[in-house]
């Protein structure tokens, strides 16, 4: 790890003027400021100036103690492993925020979720319509704490969401969803088409919202885990290490070594299985139905070392609030690292196979393509990112577990579509399959678990994972009796639906679902 | 007459019963290339069963297009099969009309199945219908064009003729213009029966679909019509292939030991073109659509190519 890697900010800070004296807070992983609401869209517009990126805006309902909300913005800069955050009052009576998303769209869905969520305005939002409660809700606002958590609403009778209309000679609507022929979760995709070609694709998500950060607040820590495990379910032991780590930043707990490279391991078997998955699923919806046999297979070989680790195929109920809640010995050990060579034999004949197929790259290859400035605007994230010039990886800015003692190299392609989004996960696997043998050599039989102390209340922190689909990010403020007063949860879905909009645009109908499995966002992560 | 109703009465049974297990053995074999167990070989069969037992829902926009639609297709392909010889060179309706009947007969079909796909004025059924009628526009030509190459060196567009004319002579099907004719009917075939890479019969994703898109509105024992009758049409079209290029062992003499010969016959040869078909479906992907009419223009200039080869070689070979 570079030693410069912790000053960068604060020369920023530094050069930014008076704005930014403030210091609120600072610790190893974060710095904060408190900047007046009034001043945000100058200071980010420094910060971006700078080389800072948006990583994520949110609020907090301080009413009761502060007399105030606050919104958050999250910043990243590529040379400081630290998150700058920036806070700034609203007091209740004003109810309202200047809104950055005409200058950086990647906050458009977040400023709306505020809105929706907290009922402060975003002003000078372009398009400030409700996004994270429908348009049928009642006027109300469950993350205000004023909103009891039990309130059981009326039956909705609000309006529906009016789509915007598409006109022109030969242009039809084509709605498809929120039920879906497949197993998968519910999203309303309504495109305008002109024939084959789409036009215009509006996006509807949210369907399942579960009001999951509300329910956080007042749970106990331990048992606010598996709730953080559930966020995603694809992405559970992600979920649940950026909840921990977030907790135990506020606790002051030290990970125990051998911990620390178990969750690496786990983290990355996590986007093994997945991108295996993927890879299969992508080539399945081109009709190359013979290779997701394969790639189906090879994931069901990652499940089954999962299980024989942690007792969990899909990873759940292992990552607690210290470390991980059971360790493996060495025979077990040995059995999972037999088993990844011929894995890693197997699929390297899975990607000869699909790289030999002229057919399945002609569909690939120059489909959904995102443009690197496209996917920088949109603050897009992880592996579509990476395939779109995006060279964002949270383990090697901002390293956790066992990552600072692994040389991190994404694979970064500029192209961004279809065949390169493929290609980063493919990248990646084999990677992860080198950190994993990394990270097992090393592993000591040493304690798997600290334990934690009662969390001081009023405290916050960030902890924050590079999922499989990217970065996940977790703010964390406790209450007393360690509980937790407020939690935000960003799955990287959030970031990148929008993606898909830009995406598909001059594409034909046929080649959606492709373009869509391609980036494999979460539907659950998004409506949490 | 007591013969000719024996032949028509026959040849219907071995259509409707018999179809269904090739669609059956293409699933099967489809699903052990891909290290998949899959169903059996009598899947469609229970399917079929199960499906002419439920009940039905009728979307209130549809019009008579939408009930008559199957029974429409269902008539159509079955009537086509019997124009095409089987076991014996003679076809039952042979007297009826020769291979533009069929392709007619077969066209009349489809027609009706983009009408009952439009007029429930669902938006996949019309997605359906637009992309099936862009595909057949081009396949129809290229399989005219390549029976027609027959019919020429046979002299005529009946297909007992045809069958009649080729038994006699083994070598055939290397005549250039034999050859290239094969190749064009392959790939309409591939085209004309939805599979990889033009169509995929297996998908969930409408947004991708042809043939499946059209027919989303239909359940029950309408769709079981429709599912048996593609099944037909997949027969027919096989059998076309099969006993106009390789017409060994269509029984002239009408012994039982002949017809016995006849029947396995038949069926072999109608079981290596699937596994042909399947292998073609496993090793590709699906062609992007817009792409499917240049596969289907490989398939008319190949037939074109055939029919010039007749006049330029002579259609009969060595």
């Amino acid at each position: 790890m570079m030693d410069n890697r912790t000053t960068r900010l604060d020369e920023i800070l530094m050069a930014g003027g008076p704005a930014f004296t403030l210091r609120l807070k600072s610790s190893a992983g974060e710095i904060y400021a408190d900047v007046p609401a009034a001043s945000a869209p100058a200071a980010s517009a420094y910060l971006r100036s700078a080389g800072c990126r948006h990583a994520a805006v949110f609020a907090e309902d301080r009413v009761a103690e502060d007399l105030h909300y606050y919104i958050y913005y999250v910043f990243e800069h590529p040379d400081d492993t630290r998150y700058l955050v920036l806070r700034c009052g609203v007091e209740p009576g004003q109810a309202s925020f200047p809104s950055l998303a005409a200058e950086v769209p990647a906050l458009n869905w977040q400023e709306r979720e505020i809105q929706d969520w907290f009922g402060l305005e975003a002003l000078g939002h372009p398009n400030p319509r409700r996004v994270a409660l429908h348009d049928n809700w009642p006027d109300v606002h469950p993350l205000r704490k004023d909103f009891p958590i039990d309130t059981v609403l009326p039956p909705f009778e609000g309006e529906q969401h009016v789509y915007r209309p598409t006109l022109g000679e030969g242009v039809f609507q084509i709605p498809v969803g929120p039920v879906h022929a497949g197993i998968i979760e519910p999203g309303h995709f309504s495109f305008a088409v002109a024939g084959e070609p789409i036009l215009y694709l509006q996006l509807r998500m949210f369907y399942v919202h579960k009001g999951i950060e509300k329910r956080f607040e007042h749970l106990p820590v331990p048992r606010a885990v598996f709730l953080a495990e559930s966020v995603s379910g694809d992405s559970s032991f992600s979920h649940g290490t950026a909840f921990c780590q977030a907790v135990e930043s506020i606790g002051c707990v030290e990970v125990p070594e051998p911990a620390r490279r178990m969750r690496t391991i786990l983290l990355e078997l996590e986007r093994i299985y997945n991108h295996v998955a993927d890879i299969g699923a992508i080539v399945n919806d081109v009709g190359f139905v013979i290779a997701n046999a394969h790639a189906s297979r090879l994931r069901e070989e990652i499940l089954r070392i999962n299980e024989e680790l942690t007792g969990s195929r899909l990873l759940r109920g292992v990552v607690c609030p210290g470390g991980v809640r059971r360790s493996w010995d060495r025979g077990q050990a040995g059995r999972v690292l037999a088993a990844l060579d011929p894995f890693e034999r197997e699929f390297n004949d899975l990607t000869d196979m699909i790289q030999a197929s002229d057919s399945t790259r002609d569909r690939l290859e120059r489909t959904g393509t995102l443009h690197a400035e496209q996917a920088r605007d949109l603050g897009i994230i992880g592996v579509a990112g990476r395939a779109s010039g995006q060279d964002h990886d949270v383990r090697r800015d901002h390293p956790y577990a066992a990552y600072d003692a692994v040389e991190i190299q994404p694979p970064v392609y500029q192209e961004g579509d279809v065949l390169r989004r493929m290609q980063v996960r493919i990248d990646e696997v084999r990677r992860s399959l080198q950190f994993i043998r990394l990270a097992e050599s090393g592993l000591s039989s040493g304690p798997h678990r600290a334990s934690m102390p009662q969390l001081p209340a009023g405290e916050f922190a960030i902890g924050s994972v590079e999922g499989w689909r990217g970065e996940i990010l977790y703010w964390i403020r406790t209450a007393a009796n360690n509980r937790i007063a407020r939690c935000k949860v960003k799955d990287p879905s959030v970031n990148n639906w929008p993606a898909l909009v830009e995406a598909v645009q001059g594409n034909i109908v046929p080649d959606f679902p492709v373009i869509n499995k391609s980036f494999s966002l979460s539907y659950s992560g998004t409506d949490r | 007459m007591i013969a000719q109703l024996i032949s028509v009465i026959g040849q219907t049974a071995l259509i409707l019963l018999f179809s269904p297990l090739i669609t059956g053995f293409s699933r099967t074999l489809k699903a052990r290339l891909q290290t998949r167990r899959g169903p059996d070989l009598w899947q469609p069969y229970r399917d079929l069963h199960k499906l002419l037992r439920k009940g039905m829902v009728i979307p209130d926009t549809a019009s008579w297009i939408f009930p008559a639609t199957p029974y429409v297709l269902f008539a159509t392909t079955l009537l086509a099969g019997l124009l095409i010889p089987t076991i014996a060179a003679q076809a039952p309706l042979s007297l009826f009309g020769g291979v533009l009947a069929v392709v007619y007969l077969l066209a009349l079909g489809r027609f009706f199945l983009a009408l009952g796909g439009l007029d429930t004025g669902s938006s996949f059924g019309g997605l359906g219908s637009s992309r099936e009628m862009t595909i057949s526009a081009i396949a129809e030509p290229a399989l005219m064009l390549a029976v027609f190459t027959v019919a020429l060196g046979a002299g005529s567009t009946n297909l007992s003729t045809v069958a009649e004319s080729a038994v006699g002579q083994s070598w055939r099907f290397l005549a250039p213009s034999q050859m290239l004719a094969f190749a064009a009917l392959f790939i309409v075939l591939i085209a004309e029966t939805g599979r990889i890479p033009v169509d995929n019969p297996a998908t969930h994703l409408e947004l991708t679909m042809i043939h499946e898109a059209m027919i989303l509105e239909y359940s029950g024992p309408y769709l079981a019509l429709i599912e048996w009758s593609a099944s037909m049409k997949q027969m027919v079209l096989m059998t076309l292939l099969v006993n106009v290029f390789f017409p060994y062992g269509l029984s002239a003499d009408g012994s039982p030991a002949g017809m016995l010969i006849s029947v396995l016959l038949f069926v072999f040869k109608l079981l290596i073109l699937a596994f042909a078909v399947v292998l073609v479906e496993t090793g590709n992907a699906k062609l992007r659509l817009f792409r499917v009419p240049e596969l289907l223009a490989v398939a008319f200039v190949l037939s074109a190519l055939a029919l010039i080869s007749t006049f330029l070689f002579g259609g009969h070979g060595g």
